[in-house]
């Protein structure tokens, strides 16, 4: 008779900042547990003392795979500070702890959304992200912003393969004038994507990552042009002066004032992870002014 | 005068969000074949409230996949659109101009790249 072999994993957390070594220590865990199937999985906060509140999505995204696999997953010994950042967004309450009020409104609650949810992504939007110390801008702006947003989840809809959707979680700085913000999946990640479409196996999740960021280049499948996402995302913070940050698989992207660094990852992150920051004291009349009218546009 | 049919984007579509490519995909499914029958197509952007380069990749760019450029300028319009939404709509105009003219070259640069080992 065959029976089924349990294990039981801890598995410490450190510290999670919204840095590349943020996203290190979450690929070293994804990496520890992969092979886990109809196993406990302890996650220990007692060595955590920090943790980005936007970071919760990438955090959601890996443990969610962790328990496809059919893994139960428990959060223990988080300290105090930690689990004010984690109540408030949320994000402890699907493992059982009571979430707090946020109660200076400075919280995008962590949630997971399915890919082809967009009638809630736009609830989620519309709720959370507004009213948050977004630039001061004019209609345009605010629905140029939305749209940065939209773009991301609809990349992770079109090329994720994500079974658990994405998660979004982010947080508001008054002090710093700064929003972040982060979509995360945990499907095949860019790399797959483009192997498949390049019909390249050697291709480097950096490679990958360079790739997928040049305009006009897309995986989608079928006769679609595609690739303008990104780097529309890319010139709006570019103008705003925040950051893009993007892990993927071994793949780490950043953009900032118009400089962009690759970096490969200490382990392999799977899927993909979108962070947004933006410099709410941008006060930039953004307007796409369009120097064609609508009879040139073909 | 031959009076183009008027397609409303935010009644195809079933709202005024037009943010993900299955529904550029519904609203390319709707015009093509009036275009194929040589038909002028007016799209009217009346109502839509939000629409990204996804959803305008499926509805309007991969139609330069099946018309020539000139067939399309002749027969498809938009009306009751934002200066917003006019200036992405050209980006993935040109983009997929772009793309079906150099889709070969494109990709067979990158097909013999080798990166660093990895997993």
């Amino acid at each position: 008779m065959l029976s089924r072999i349990t294990f039981f994993m801890i598995y410490a957390l450190p510290s999670i900042s919204n840095t590349k070594s943020g996203f290190d220590a979450l690929a070293l865990l994804a990496k520890s547990s992969s092979s886990l199937k109809f196993s406990d999985l302890e996650v220990d906060f007692k060595n955590c003392s920090f943790f980005a509140a936007n970071m919760a999505a990438v955090l959601g995204a890996v443990l969610g795979r962790i328990e496809l696999a059919f893994n139960t997953v428990r959060i223990v010994n988080v300290p105090e500070k930690v689990q004010t950042i984690l109540r408030k967004n949320e994000f402890l309450k699907g493992f059982d702890f009571e979430t707090l009020s946020d109660s200076n409104g400075t919280t995008l609650p962590f949630r997971r959304i399915q890919l082809d949810d967009t009638t809630r992504f736009d609830g989620y939007i519309r709720r959370h992200v507004r009213g948050k110390g977004i630039p001061i801008m004019s209609e345009a702006l605010s629905s140029v912003f939305k749209r940065k947003l939209y773009e991301v989840f609809e990349n992770a809809a079109i090329h994720s393969n994500s079974e658990m959707g994405v998660c979004c979680c982010g947080q508001y700085f008054p002090n710093k004038q700064c929003l972040d913000i982060t979509i995360a999946d945990a499907g095949i990640g860019i790399r797959q994507n483009v192997r498949r479409h390049l019909h390249n196996n050697d291709i480097s999740s950096l490679d990958a990552l360079r790739w997928a960021l040049q305009e006009g280049h897309s995986t989608k499948t079928g006769p679609h042009p595609g690739g303008l996402g990104l780097q529309f995302l890319k010139e709006f913070i570019q103008k705003n002066g925040g950051r893009i940050r993007i892990a993927s698989r071994l793949g780490y992207y950043i953009f900032y004032r118009g400089n962009e660094t690759f970096s490969k990852l200490a382990a392999d992150l799977p899927g993909t992870a979108v962070t947004i920051s933006i410099n709410t004291a941008d006060t930039t009349e953004y307007c796409l002014n369009s120097e064609v009218s609508a009879d040139e546009i073909f | 005068m031959d009076e183009p049919v008027i397609a409303n984007v935010a009644t195809i579509v079933g709202g005024g969000l037009c943010v993900s490519s299955e529904d550029g995909q519904k609203v390319h499914d709707k015009i093509i074949p009036l275009l194929r029958e040589g038909r002028k197509v007016a799209l009217s952007f009346e109502g839509v409230e939000t629409v990204i380069s996804a959803f305008l990749n499926a509805a309007v760019g991969q139609l330069y996949g099946e018309f020539p450029e000139d067939r399309i300028r002749e027969l498809l319009t938009v009306r009751d659109i934002s200066t917003d939404d006019i200036a992405i709509m050209k980006r993935v105009v040109e983009n997929a101009k772009r793309y079906f003219a150099n889709k070969q070259t494109y990709d067979e640069a990158w097909k013999g790249v080798v990166g660093d080992d990895e997993e």
